[in-house]
Order: C-alpha cells, then sequence, then structure tokens
C-alpha cells in the first residue's frame, strides 16, 4: 500500500506521513497540486489524501486530475472547512471526508476500508 | 410590519460571517499540526519504552513546531477580537495602517486560496481618522472580493493608505482589467449605503487599474 498525502500545511503533512511510516504504511507528501502531479508521473500510489482547499488548486479539482492519470485511485478529502454543503459534496464525490484535526486511528481505518473497497 | 432586511446589516453579517468561517479554518489547521506533533511525540515515547532511541533534534524541531502554532493561533484569535471589538463603538479613530493589516491579515485565506497575494506599502507617519471601522473594514473586504475578478495576470493587489488633505485614501491597485461597467455592477445598493455611512467615496482609474476609497478625517453622521 502506498499513499500520498497532499496538504499545503507542510508540518502537518510531514508529520501524518511520517506517523504512517512508523506503522508501516508508505505514504509520501506534498504540499501543492503541481507537486501532487509531478509525484504520480512516476509513482504509483494506491490512495490519496488530498486537502480540499489549498492555494490555486484545491483537493477536488486536483482529485479530478489524478483519477485521469490514475483511474480508479481512491481519494479521501481533509479539511478544516466545515460548511454541510461542502460535507454532502465531499463525501459523495471521495471514499472519506474527514475534518481536522484527525485521529490516526480512525484514519488507518478509513484508509484500510477505502482500500478493501477496491478489493471487493 | 417589513419584511425586507436592512442591506448594510446583512452585507455586515455576511462579512461576519464568512471571516468566522475563515477563523475557524485557520484555527484548525493550527490545530490538525498541533495534533500530529503531539500525536508522533505519544508514538515515540511508547517506542522509546520498548528500547527505540529518541532524535533528540528531531523532539526539539516539534517542540519548535508546536510553540509557532501556538502563536499562529493567538494572532489569529487577536484579529477576531479586533474584529469584533470594531463594533463597540458607531465612530472612533482608526490607524488605517492598523485596519489595512488586520484586513489584510483577515483575508488571507480566501485570497490566498484563490491564488492571490495582498499587500500594502504602508504609509511611514501615523494615519488617524475617525471613522466606522467596522464598515471600513467590511467595504475594504467587498472591494477585494471584487478586485479579485479584475487584477491582471499577476493577480496581485497592493493597497496604499495616504494622508489627503480632506483626510485619507486607500487605493488598491493591480486591478488592470477593471472596466467602468463592472464597477458600476459593483457599486449596489449595501455599497452605495456603505459609502454613505462612512461619509466616503470611490473613485477608479481604469487606465491605471486603481480603485480609491476617498476618507473624510471625520465622519459626520455616525450611523447608530
Amino acid at each position: 500500500m502506498r499513499l500520498l498525502l497532499v496538504d499545503d500545511e507542510e508540518e502537518f503533512v510531514a508529520t501524518l506521513a511520517e506517523r504512517l511510516s512508523l506503522r508501516s504504511i508508505e505514504a509520501d507528501w506534498v504540499t501543492s497540486a503541481k507537486d501532487a502531479e509531478k509525484m504520480i508521473e512516476t509513482t504509483h500510489y494506491d490512495l490519496v489524501l488530498l486537502d480540499v482547499k489549498m492555494p490555486k488548486v484545491g483537493g477536488r479539482e486536483l482529485k479530478k486530475i489524478i483519477e485521469k492519470k490514475l483511474p480508479g485511485i481512491k481519494t479521501i478529502y481533509l479539511t478544516g472547512h466545515g460548511s454541510e454543503e461542502d460535507y454532502q459534496t465531499g463525501s459523495a464525490e471521495a471514499e472519506y471526508y474527514l475534518m481536522k484535526p484527525i485521529n490516526i486511528n480512525d484514519l488507518i481505518e478509513k484508509i484500510n476500508n477505502a482500500l478493501g473497497k477496491q478489493g471487493g | 410590519m417589513s419584511n425586507r432586511i436592512d442591506p448594510l446589516g446583512e452585507a455586515g453579517l455576511e462579512f461576519y460571517s464568512k471571516v468566522s468561517a475563515s477563523i475557524s479554518h485557520e484555527i484548525k489547521n493550527s490545530l490538525a499540526v498541533i495534533n500530529e506533533s503531539a500525536g508522533y511525540l505519544e508514538d515515540v515515547t511508547l517506542m522509546a519504552k520498548k528500547g527505540m532511541n529518541l532524535d533528540m533534534d528531531r523532539l526539539q524541531s516539534l517542540a519548535g513546531t508546536m510553540l509557532k502554532q501556538v502563536q499562529r493561533t493567538n494572532t489569529i484569535i487577536k484579529n477576531m477580537n479586533r474584529l469584533a471589538h470594531s463594533l463597540d463603538d458607531p465612530a472612533s479613530q482608526v490607524d488605517l495602517n492598523a485596519l489595512i493589516e488586520l484586513m489584510i491579515n483577515l483575508s488571507e485565506r480566501t485570497t490566498v486560496t484563490r491564488g492571490f497575494k495582498v499587500s500594502a506599502a504602508f504609509s511611514d507617519t501615523a494615519l488617524t481618522i475617525t471613522t466606522h471601522p467596522f464598515f471600513l473594514e467590511n467595504l475594504i473586504w467587498l472591494i477585494l472580493d471584487f478586485a479579485m475578478n479584475v487584477t491582471g495576470d499577476a493577480k496581485t493587489i497592493e493597497l496604499l493608505p495616504v494622508k489627503a488633505e480632506s483626510g485619507a485614501r486607500i487605493s488598491f491597485t493591480g486591478l488592470e482589467k477593471l472596466t467602468a461597467s463592472e464597477f458600476n455592477d459593483f457599486q449596489t445598493e449595501r455599497v452605495r449605503l456603505m459609502l454613505a455611512a462612512l461619509n466616503c467615496t470611490l473613485q477608479t482609474d481604469e487606465n491605471k487599474g486603481i480603485i480609491t476609497i476617498n476618507l473624510p478625517e471625520t465622519i459626520t453622521q455616525p450611523v447608530q
């Protein structure tokens, strides 16, 4: 299992990747949609964790770009922003829509569920 | 009884709500960083108990990260508090440099998310006027929102506060795609009421891409 984490909060995304690594989950991280596009050119990912609100290109737009290159890839949205409308739309588009701050055990459960769906 | 909502009140509530949503987002981001840092400390502490060596440099860096986030959140809350208190008096002495800095900070998440950079060239001298701070903040917010639709490809907006004979001026520059027609559309009822409440006027220079607020030194009829 290999994940790509995309969030413009560098200290958040880098530490989250480190914590996932301590749990034997390989996770690369970047802080912009542009860098995410570069990463998926060279690496295969099973799941992407995308911050919804990022400068210039947000998570929802990035998901469409990634899906063109990696059809069927699973997505989890992450946000600090939380209107009901955002939640409904985000939940319909991605496997899960999580609010910051997150509990890492919940996140891992959601990752496993999302990838389990892929196998089923 | 009229069902009509007061446009000025509605504009103020909309502004306050948007800023509150943006602030809560910022605080959540900061909490998320602190949460992961604390989580990492918990992880490595548990591993250390099982015999793993601790990386002291990494621990020091995490402490620095958490302190930085506490300062960041403190600044966000201070700004929120300043905005809240700007409704205390219908007219008060305002340092325009400080008010503009506050508005750039409060709108930063919104402007950065849309790919814009907003800055200000602050005057070296104090620019103090007597005005209704909340309405002025609201007006600046509305102009920034409008300005983001009419900037050039550089996507930068610079605010220039200067002293004027009759009071002060705040210019918004970088609006290369500004047209008279779009500016007319911008001047809705709520904007016109806000200008009246502030006893101020707007002027544009489409050739130079500038909108300017002309503010009096003292508002004559404070809104109650």
